[in-house]
């Protein structure tokens, strides 16, 4: 499997996704948008979108990077997307997939955006470990336990769509993690960290291969990665299996 | 003060005549801050030349005289206390602008501690911004990757409500500002920040102190000097443009803070993580490709610094054609080019047939360069504007600089502590759970991003998911196919400093030690951020030369070199002076990061022990400033001990036997328990009769050194009491904290309650 990892000024968790897909046997390649030429992305079999800070988040989170995707490879990236070939964003990559449309795409892919990351509710960056309930499986997911914690780190994650969208989103099992107690309740602060709507973490397109992430499941792939390792053996990261759900479907495609 | 006009922008001064007071008028209109020796000495040097300088040249020299920048009252004190302590592992030693020492085989880390006091007293959010990106670069110019940050802080407290003086902003402004600096610099640019601590102390009022040390790791055949030692070497500047913003920032930096200092905002620095991220992939990129022969960043000092040290340390000197270098805005003066601290920049020394691969990477990185010179045989500089020659000066004037021995003067401490009577317990250890310098700092260590990069394995919080608490250090692990850890932890403890300087640099090393064994790491090295007052003050410089003694002292008994450092006088204003305030970034190794230690309780029925003794002097200690109870008899550090100790304590966490470790600082024995309670949503009962006999308020809160806390599984207590010498005083149980001196019950506290107290009073008055 042939991923493209896009970068630009200010991506920053680009290295441990590499090192991640790397681990699982994918074949991660560094495509820096300045490097970008046509035809280049019919060459890999998935596109990510790592996490940080893509031009400084200085207009609007992730609203830059989409831009300059677009301004570069807008055909070609909707022609990947309607191959249905995978394409997944964490945190800042999250959100250039709703700044392009393709998130939380319930009809497919849509002109303008129809959900936002806002800022979060406490109003501030925070770093920390949440709790998280996986609602279905989907190509990113089905090897995931029910349960899961993985860490945040943002200052806007906040899930919002109108009620019609949410309602769609919902009805058509787009959810794929919520955040939720540790006791399996519903979450208040911090358990839901950013104050998003119906504690939605993580969705999936309506086509099922466009993902989109606020925790940082690359960041959570090994064992000592998680806070909590001194006290609760493990033996993989819960981040693993997002990518070993990937791998698995996408080997079985090609077999 | 006269001038005349040479070129655009270029003005010859005349000072070869000038009497004192002229002087003292150019020294002022100038803005160099030099004293009335040094500009004499300046014009000596001139009528030797037998001609008039360019006011290119005056900024020249001034630059590179500046406490900043030449160390001039502390390098004495330095080589004779801190300088040159033996160790096996230090590879470069405060030579460079970061010291390296090997980690294994292949790899070396790389690290620096460094003040950007002044600044983020003027621009607190630009201030402390710029103070992260520039120790970034610090350690970057030594070819390593980036992988960690640390920031120490230190405000008055936050509920301050004394009158301020006139531009002087308030310490919860300042907070808030400096915090949101760091988070928006150091989160945008992808380095974690794992360590730090925010200090309280009324003393800071005037002067905030706002540190910041990075950590890399480069491979042994990477590293990069900061040097050019051959001529004909391309000059290369990359990075950011040169605009006005930070002129003068050393010359600012090396005066004290007045009503005027709101008007010298001009020297603070604009910070840009942005085009800094980018940087750093070029940078490490093209030291990957093998094509960069020198490196050094443009910090304090700007560009005249950074060509003058680069071709000192190498034996050659420099041609700059300062029309070359690219600008943020258009007329800026020679003058204004050579000494400007704007951000982002690194000055690269390229072989000529490496330029093209070094164009095409910046290229890539959408990043600018520029060809301004090349370095030359001949030890001059020599500086040129349009083609015509408006510097030309011997290299070793500018750079080697002054040196003073200042006088000093070294306090006698009386030794006296009063004796209150014993307090209400319960109420007293909740007022030091809520003491500022106690209280949970989680409100800002969230606003870092401590994950990014993926290798922090030991967090800065520790605990259950949303129950975390303060832990002593954080572990990274930095190589992908290793298990090898690197440990980084902050101390410092100015109330101690400030009753007894050379015990405060003491303790605040055995704290360093403390901190880094608690999670299971052998202390490797030190950095020193060394923060004083004005050092022409006797009694300041006094403090200055006790610190250093301390640290001396503290770290040829360990074996612990400091091979980076920094120092910054001059923090004092409307007279009053800062506490003296060592910080110390310390690395520590740990051979497998799977049998590190976390700070908080793991099990029910788990037996606690208390490593160390504990001993009745309350000098500095937080439970004395509660009371309002004076004590001048500060903890006594026996640095042999601290590495016994440590030695033994390491020997039993390597044996599997430690399941959690917390040293004791701040607020003493019941705080450690607090906090190792709160991490681990579990509570303890503790009986604190067998320590050595002594008033129990002084054995629950007293703070002297050496000592730890640790939990260790009952069937494992015996073979750990015999390898360390600790005593059982309790065992991990219930939902409360319940301590008693034998028969006699102190308190119980539920941990809800103190977790209620602990987090919520200092960020009542943060955000």
């Amino acid at each position: 499997m042939k991923v493209a990892i896009l970068q630009m000024e200010g991506t920053n968790c680009e290295e441990e996704s590499y090192m991640a897909f790397k681990e699982i046997g994918a074949e991660p390649e560094y495509l820096h948008l300045n490097l970008l030429r046509p035809g280049m992305l019919e060459d890999y079999d998935m596109l990510f979108i790592p996490g940080g800070f893509s031009s400084g988040d200085y207009v609007r989170a992730g609203a830059i990077f989409a831009a300059r995707l677009k301004a570069k490879a807008w055909n070609e990236l909707r022609k990947f997307v309607e191959a249905e070939k995978p394409v997944m964003g964490v945190c800042n990559g999250f959100q250039v997939l709703i700044e392009l449309g393709l998130l939380p795409g319930t009809d497919g892919i849509s002109d303008v955006p129809e959900a936002a990351l806002a800022t979060n509710e406490s109003n501030r960056f925070e770093c920390r470990w949440v709790h998280l309930k996986k609602e279905r499986d989907s190509i990113f997911s089905a090897n995931v336990p029910d349960r899961i914690v993985l860490p945040v780190a943002h200052a806007e994650g906040r899930f919002i769509a109108s009620p019609r969208v949410i309602e769609e989103m919902e009805a058509q099992r787009q959810v794929v993690f919520r955040y939720i107690a540790p006791d399996g309740s519903k979450p208040d602060y911090p358990w839901n960290p950013n104050g998003s709507i119906n504690d939605i973490a993580a969705v999936v397109n309506s086509y099922g291969n466009v993902f989109g992430i606020m925790p940082h499941p690359e960041r959570a792939f090994f064992w000592y990665q998680h806070p909590d390792w001194t006290r609760i053996p493990r033996n993989r990261g819960d981040g693993y299996y997002v990518f070993e759900s990937l791998m698995r479907i996408i080997e079985a495609k090609n077999r | 003060m006269k001038l005349r006009k040479i070129t655009d922008g270029v003005y010859e001064v005349s000072i070869l005549n000038a009497t004192e007071e002229e002087l003292e008028e150019i020294n002022e209109t100038m803005g160099l801050a030099l004293s009335i020796e040094e500009m004499k000495k300046m014009q000596e040097f001139f009528r030797e030349m037998g001609r008039e300088p360019t006011d290119l040249e005056i900024h020249a020299i001034a630059q590179g005289w500046s406490e900043h920048c030449s160390y001039k009252s502390s390098k004495p004190v330095l080589r004779k206390y801190i300088f040159g302590i033996p160790s096996e592992h230090a590879m470069i030693v405060m030579q460079d602008d970061a010291g390296v020492v090997e980690f294994d085989d292949e790899y070396a880390y790389v690290f620096k501690i460094e003040s950007h006091n002044h600044p983020s007293a003027v621009e607190p959010y630009g201030g402390a911004a710029t103070g992260v990106g520039g120790i970034i670069r610090d350690v970057l110019n030594m070819g390593a990757k980036p992988m960690a940050l640390v920031d120490p802080l230190f405000f008055a407290p936050p509920n301050y409500d004394g009158k301020l003086n006139p531009g002087i902003k308030h310490p919860r402004f300042l907070l808030n500002g400096v915090v949101a600096g760091i988070r928006d610099y150091g989160n945008r640019v992808g380095i974690p920040t794992v360590a730090g601590m925010t200090y309280f102390h009324e003393d800071y009022v005037n002067n905030i102190l706002v540190n910041a040390g990075c950590l890399g790791v480069v491979r042994k055949d990477k590293i990069v000097r900061s040097m050019v030692d051959a001529p004909g070497i391309k000059l290369v500047m990359v990075g950011g443009r040169t605009g006005r913003d930070g002129i003068h920032g050393v010359n600012f930096a090396s005066k004290v803070l007045s009503e005027k200092s709101e008007e010298e905002k001009q020297a603070v620095q604009l910070g840009n993580p942005i085009l800094k991220e980018p940087l750093i992939h070029v940078v490490l990129e093209a030291n990957d490709m093998g094509i960069v022969y020198g490196m050094k960043d443009l910090g304090g000092g700007g560009l005249g610094s950074v060509v003058g040290e680069m071709c000192h340390a190498g034996g050659v000197g420099a041609e700059v054609h300062l029309d070359r270098v690219l600008l943020k805005e258009p007329n800026m003066a020679p003058w204004e080019i050579w000494v400007s601290e704007s951000q982002e920049r690194m000055l690269l020394a390229v072989k000529e047939e490496n330029l093209p691969a070094l164009e095409k990477l910046c290229k890539k990185w959408d990043v600018e360069m520029s060809v301004i010179g090349e370095s030359i045989s001949e030890r001059r500089l020599r500086i040129y504007w349009h083609g015509e020659k408006i510097l030309d000066m011997p290299l070793e004037f500018i750079t080697a600089g002054v040196e003073y021995d200042r006088p000093f003067k070294i306090k006698k401490v009386e030794r006296v502590q009063e004796l209150p009577p014993e307090p209400k317990y319960h109420n007293v250890f909740l007022r030091i759970l809520s003491d500022f310098n106690v209280a949970s700092k989680e409100w800002i260590i969230r606003q870092y991003d401590h994950e990014v990069q993926g290798r922090t394995v030991i967090k800065p919080m520790q605990g259950i998911i949303g129950f975390e608490s303060h832990g002593d250090a954080s572990i990274i692990k930095p190589v992908h196919s290793s298990w090898k850890g690197i440990a980084i932890t902050t101390v410092a403890n100015p109330h101690i400093a400030k009753l007894d300087p050379y015990m405060g640099a003491l303790y605040t090393v055995d704290e360093a030690v403390r901190n880094l064994v608690a999670v299971g790491a052998r202390p490797s090295s030190l950095s020193d951020g060394l923060n004083f007052g004005n050092p022409e003050r006797e009694e300041i410089m006094g403090e200055f030369v006790e610190s250093c003694r301390g640290l001396g002292d503290a770290a040829r008994v360990l074996g612990t070199p400091y091979v980076s450092g920094n120092v910054s006088f001059y923090n004092e204003a409307f007279g009053k002076n800062i506490p003296p305030t060592v910080v110390l970034m310390a690395v520590g190794i740990i051979d497998d990061i799977r049998a590190a230690v976390s700070s908080d309780f793991k099990r029910d029925g788990n037996h606690i022990y208390l490593v160390g003794s504990t001993a009745p002097d309350m000098g500095g200690s937080v439970y004395y400033r509660v009371l309002g109870a004076k004590s001048t008899v500060v903890p006594e550090v026996n640095i042999n001990k601290t590495k016994e100790l440590s030695e033994k304590l390491l020997k039993a966490m390597s044996r599997g036997l430690v399941r959690a470790c917390h040293d004791i600082s701040h607020g003493g024995l019941a705080v450690a328990l607090a906090e190792m309670s709160m991490g681990g949503d579990v509570g303890a009962e503790i009986d604190v009769g067998a320590m050595q006999h002594m008033r129990s308020d002084f054995k629950l809160f007293s703070e002297s050194p050496t000592r730890w806390i640790c939990e260790v599984s009952p069937e494992h207590g015996e073979e750990f009491a015999s390898l360390t010498g600790a005593v059982r005083i309790g065992t991990v149980s219930g939902d409360s904290l319940r301590i008693r001196d034998g028969a006699r019950w102190l308190f119980n506290v539920s941990v809800e309650k103190m977790r209620t107290v602990w987090r919520g009073a200092l960020r009542a008055h943060l955000g």
